[in-house]
């Protein structure tokens, strides 16, 4: 794994009136611990990965407390662990990244909301929606609707966080009904404190075994007819009135007074940026002293009708501050309001844009516009002279820099999955360009520059399945790249599986660098075992599991080829092959080279410790002669690496900046292969230079001085 | 009691790797020991991979328990207008900052590293795409209220630390927070390990942005030749260097005509002329791997310390052309051409890993080299002469017309450099262009006809494939790659 949690591990076992240190994930890992959870799975991913991660490293502890801890294969194995709660007191817990993990788990999800649960469960989303967003833009909000599900939304400090973890599960038990709990990425990572409470030994635990399965059978603990036809009645009947009450015994929703006769319901994760844009307004006070009345949810469903209608009524309007599309919340207040005659007038989408994030800017805006309307006796000059200012700030910018060069994400040094997309780059001008299906994956920044290929990305394991309608239409065989990760995630069925029942044809990239990389080089199922990983060191030790190949033939693959990725020539001819043969059918390259993050983790200390040690170290980095490079920059645009970058050129002469490797370069060797597999030109040089060299070396080396 | 109005903001954008979580760490623990309110919080995205990331800090200056059981509401997302501290690891990355509305003049502290991480989108171009930095340091010294910038990256491999060290040691000394100085260092020695490197870091920062140490100067930038005695100076010196003081004198013969005339276009010719001249073949490309001069370069760049051997080893892959252009003119002509017709220009290329620092291999470049007096016989030289020739009378026509036209297909030599594929590709569009816009103009108007040239190179360099330039021709540009695959 990428990171070592070994501090935040120790303040996971906080007592009484200690104070947490840190990120709003762990504090939720810490909540879930307080709250007596008895078992945690979920799926990785930003921003919510650091705490299943950190629960995985803490196996010691969690065994201790008798905790189970699951890394489930996908959101929808996480989803339906929470089961156990359907026929025990169980607390369970379990968190992937929203909204494309909760699509994953969707139809665990419906039955689980149908059956219903005894023990608490809480569902932590990490909502990945506006700024630093990587997936598809859309709402969880959606999923509570439609299957019955409660939303938490806590307001972004720690405090508040803790606070609604532990009544999550409360409020799962008080209505029989999974808690979600989204947390967007700022939420996620924001570094605070609070509190803690000592940790709670579960009701149920591998330490508190239960007696035995359930004495009885129910049938209504089982979503299936005629059962599920009671349980949807039961939702709105008896769940949802549960829920609500507890929801107003407990004051999960938070009242701000203020002294204006109009009022703002946010969603509680955006009271911080509403109180800065007050604050910009001139409305607010830097500790959320506001004129004007808020409303804040932190839970953001189900809504409370009688709250709702009591924050209104005495109101002449109000403002709801809802990110995202569509308005659910408005449009559930909005029937509050008319069924109740309440007068106070509505706004919302209409003073704010519909989608995407809301920035203070987006707020003081939109504030700006509700004001005008419907509280003009307020001063709000300040705000349309700062819109001004920042707007006019930001035409000097663009006037004075035109356009800067976009920096996308790509692939890290060394990294064993750039050189099969110079390879395919390079087999692109012998065959053309074919169609791409591209993956979830760090293999997804190949649709930047220097490669700039993929027509299509339906989400994870699912490239080669989104060719499959692709191939009988085209003349050239479509191409599907998927990671290791994204093949056990789903690739495996949804593409592999699929294909060969259907007899389809195409060429399927499956990049085995044995780890799921993108998320935090989290293990897999054919990560490499660690006895080869210790001897390998910097080398990758992809190869010593064989769990993929060995997957594919069983499942009746014919055309399977492993390839070391380093090697370009030999990929681009495997995959020249696969694209050209004449035979039908799915060919297969295993691209093999072990995720480079993790060969360098390893090696660093081993380095280090050989180098103080005095022992004789060989250090690898690669050159361009300057005074061969003529500047052309080829060897750039079928490679990417950071390290592989230009400077002026040297040579009194010429104009062009010239190629050159700067610091960094852990010497994998992808831009000689590449000068070779293209032709490139003969700048590259590899040096191998000699720590703690031996006498012999030192011999060695002074005769080659003679001659050069 | 009157607090303060609002929190110091301080929004870091830095790139995957330069220890940005960590500097947010560290200044997190010193507002939190100083007893300030303090929050931060980022959006790493994909950081460790090499993308830009932000991190954003509030630090509410007023210490907590002054505040009456009171706490600040501190603001997750940074809001242009509202940033006191602008941290940029990296030059372009503060001129983002600068469009996205973060710099404001009345408010906003600029602290910026001057180094480039070049963008993907700068160095794959063919030619030079670098964004202009004058002009991010120039947008910084009028748009924010006080700029910092200096090359904190060159400082940090001084103190041999990462750059989050030199930068936060110019945020505390900038004097915008209320943190001092032995609190910051106090958090440095806190988070532990290379506490000691990052501390030299820090204070070097420090003393810059306090004003009590001047910055780094920047480094001088490698010099042009731009004058044309200078021009030819370094043409005849390289050519005798190549060929000997013959070739130099041929090279002084080719430029006589143009001396008379107008310089710009003389220093421009003697420039092309010179490097085209010294044309790179295995023979030269086999005595520059093989100097002494050489073999230093390489232990410079590699870092290597006194006593620490460097072996090198050199990536060739000579095949039908590097072959042909050494053998005797008549046998390379039917070799190359018998390779076009058949499609075998790339076939036969032999990959090889030779060692040319040791005895052996050095000794195998070395013989390449010493064909050198070999060279005016081979098939490559004839060939390079010829296309000068031609090249040269064609300027010397125009110039006689108009010396912007002149000028104008005087640099379109520019366009043939590299080898291999990248060689025969600038060679077809040179060609092309020659042919189009040179020896059959479509117009009779001399400003015309440089225009159309100047847009036909610029559209040769704006892409690896020749779309843009055939494009602008008319005509599809096809170098003999794909004459050979059709």
């Amino acid at each position: 794994m990428e990171l070592q949690f070994t501090k935040e591990i120790g303040s996971l076992r906080l007592g009484n009136g200690d104070t947490f240190h840190g990120e709003g994930i762990l504090a939720v890992t810490k909540a879930l611990l307080q709250s007596g959870v008895s078992y945690v799975g979920g799926y990785q991913g930003a921003p919510v990965s650091h705490l299943l991660d950190v629960m995985v490293q803490a196996r010691d502890y969690m065994d201790e407390l008798g905790v189970h801890v699951e890394a489930c294969t996908t959101e929808a194995a996480a989803a339906a662990m929470l089961g156990a709660s359907i026929n025990y007191p169980a607390r369970g817990a379990v968190t992937w990244k929203s909204i494309v993990g909760t699509n994953v788990a969707a139809d665990a999800l419906s039955y689980l909301a149908s059956a219903g649960v005894m023990g608490g469960t809480l569902i932590v989303l990490g909502e990945d929606y506006g700024e630093g967003g990587v997936v598809a833009q859309e709402r969880s909000h959606a999923y509570a609707l439609k299957s019955l599900m409660w939303l938490l939304d806590p307001r972004p400090n720690l405090e508040t966080i803790v606070d609604m973890v532990e009544h999550g599960f409360e409020l799962s038990e008080a209505s029989s009904t999974p808690v979600m709990m989204e947390l967007r990425i700022r939420a996620c990572h924001v570094r605070g404190s609070f509190k803690t409470k000592a940790n709670r030994a579960p009701a149920v635990s591998k330490k508190h075994l239960l007696e035995g399965p359930p004495r009885e059978f129910i049938y209504d603990r089982l979503a299936h007819p005629p059962a599920t036809f009671r349980q949807e009645k039961l939702k709105s009947d008896v769940r949802l009135p549960a829920a609500r009450k507890f929801v107003v015994e407990q004051r999960l929703n938070e009242i701000f007074p203020g002294n204006e006769n109009v009022g703002i319901v946010v969603q509680g994760g955006l009271y911080n940026t509403l109180m800065r844009a007050l604050k910009t307004l001139g409305l607010a006070d830097a500790f959320g002293a506001s004129r004007i009345p808020i409303f804040a949810l932190n839970v953001v469903y189900p809504l409370v009708p009688e709250e709702i209608t009591a924050f209104c009524a005495s109101k002449k309007a109000v403002l709801v501050l809802e990110e995202g599309q569509p308005e659910f919340i408005e449009q559930e207040i909005a029937m509050f309001l008319r069924r109740a005659e309440v007068g106070a007038k509505l706004h919302g989408k209409d003073c704010l844009h519909m989608a995407g994030e809301y920035t203070a800017e987006a707020m003081v805006r939109g504030l700006s516009k509700f004001l005008a309307q419907e509280a003009p006796h307020l001063d709000v000059s300040r705000a349309k002279q700062w819109l001004e200012r920042v707007e006019g700030v930001r035409a000097k910018a663009s006037e004075l820099l035109a356009a800067l060069p976009p920096r996308p994400p790509t692939f890290c040094i060394g990294c064993p999955e750039r050189p099969v997309f110079s390879a395919m780059k390079l087999v692109a001008q012998d065959i053309g360009r074919p169609h791409v299906s591209m993956d979830v994956g760090c293999h997804a920044f190949a649709s930047f520059e220097p490669f700039s290929q993929g027509n299509t990305l339906l989400g994870y394991g699912m490239s080669l399945a989104s060719a499959a309608g692709v191939a009988p239409m085209s003349a050239r065989r479509p191409v599907a790249v998927m990671g290791d990760g994204g093949f056990w995630h789903n690739g495996l069925l949804s593409g592999v599986a699929s294909n060969l029942l259907n007899r389809g044809d195409g060429v399927l990239f499956i990049m085995k660098n044995g780890y799921a990389s993108a998320t935090g080089t989290q293990e897999l199922l054919s990560s490499p075992p660690e006895d080869a990983r210790s001897r390998s060191l910097g080398q990758s030790a992809a190869h010593a599991d064989r769990t993929i190949e060995s997957t594919l033939k069983g499942l009746g693959v014919k055309w399977l080829r492993t390839v070391d990725n380093y090697k370009v020539g030999e990929v681009a001819k495997a995959y020249k092959e696969a694209m050209t043969s004449p035979g039908k059918g799915l060919k297969v390259i295993v691209a093999e080279g072990e995720c480079q993050l993790e060969r360098q983790r390893r090696l660093r200390p081993a380095v280090a410790n050989q180098l103080s040690a005095g022992k004789r170290t060989v250090r690898v980095k690669y050159g361009v002669d300057e005074d061969t490079c003529t500047g052309d920059h080829s060897c750039i645009r079928v490679s990417g690496c950071p390290t592989l970058t230009v400077k002026d050129n040297p040579d009194p002469l010429r104009r062009d900046p010239v190629a050159t490797v700067i610091d960094g370069c852990v010497g994998c060797g992808l831009c000689g292969e590449n000068a070779h597999a293209a032709v490139l030109c003969p700048s590259f040089y590899r040096a191998e230079i000699i720590q703690n060299p031996s006498g012999w070396d030192r011999l060695v080396s002074q005769v080659r001085r003679l001659f050069a | 009691m009157n607090l303060p109005e609002r929190p110091i903001t301080i929004l870091i954008a830095a790139l995957g790797g330069e220890g940005g979580g960590v500097m947010a760490d560290w200044l997190m623990h010193a507002a939190t020991e100083c007893g300030y309110p303090a929050q931060a919080t980022s959006i790493p995205g994909v950081a460790q991979r090499t993308g830009a990331t932000t991190y954003y800090l509030e630090i509410y200056p007023e210490k907590r328990d002054r505040l009456g059981g009171r706490a600040p509401v501190l603001s997750l997302t940074p809001s242009p207008g509202n940033v006191d501290i602008m941290v940029a690891s990296e030059l372009v990355e503060a001129g983002r900052a600068m469009q996205n509305g973060y710099i404001d003049p009345s408010r906003t502290t600029l602290i910026a590293s001057t180094h480039r991480i070049y963008a993907t989108a700068e160095k794959m171009q063919m030619g030079d795409g670098r964004f202009d930095s004058e002009r991010v340091v120039d947008a910084a010294r009028e748009l924010a209220k006080r700029a910092v910038l200096f090359d904190m990256r060159k400082l940090a491999q001084e103190s041999g630390t990462v750059i989050n060290a030199v930068l936060f040691g110019a945020i505390a000394g900038s004097g915008v927070l209320p943190l001092p100085r032995e609190a910051c260092e106090a958090a440095i020695r806190h988070g532990g390990r290379g506490a000691e490197a990052s501390l030299r870091g820090f204070a070097a920062g420090f003393d810059i942005a306090a004003g009590a140490r001047p910055a780094p100067a920047a480094p001088v930038p490698p010099k042009r030749a731009t004058e044309l005695t200078e021009i030819l100076r370094i043409g005849k010196e390289r050519l005798e260097d190549y060929q000997g003081a013959g070739y130099a004198r041929l090279y002084e013969e080719r430029m006589q005509p143009f001396l008379a005339g107008d310089p710009k276009l003389a220093a421009e010719v003697a420039r092309h002329l010179a490097l085209w001249m010294a044309y790179e073949d295995i023979i030269r490309v086999a005595d520059l791997k093989t100097r002494a001069s050489r073999f230093e370069r390489v232990r410079r760049e590699v870092g290597a310390r006194d006593g620490e051997p460097v072996l090198v080893i050199d990536y060739l892959k000579p095949g039908v052309e590097e072959f042909a252009s050494v053998l005797p003119a008549f046998l390379g002509r039917r070799l190359v051409s018998w390779a076009e017709r058949r499609g075998k220009l790339d076939a036969y290329n032999i990959g090889m890993h030779i060692k040319t620092s040791s005895v052996l291999g050095y000794l195998l470049v070395r013989a390449l080299a010493w064909l050198k007096p070999w060279r005016p016989r081979s098939y490559r030289y004839g060939e390079e002469q010829r296309l000068i020739g031609r090249w040269l009378a064609l300027v010397s026509d125009a110039a006689a017309r108009d010396t912007a036209l002149a000028l104008e297909i005087a640099m379109c030599a520019g366009l043939i450099k590299g080898y291999g594929e990248t060689h025969r590709r600038g060679k077809a569009n040179f060609l092309a262009i020659i042919d189009a816009l040179v020896e059959n103009p479509p117009t009779s108007d001399a400003r015309e006809q440089a225009a159309a040239i100047r847009k036909a190179r610029e559209a040769a360099l704006a892409d690896p494939e020749g779309k843009a330039l055939g494009a602008t021709l008319g005509k599809p540009v096809v170098w003999l790659k794909q004459v050979a695959r059709t």
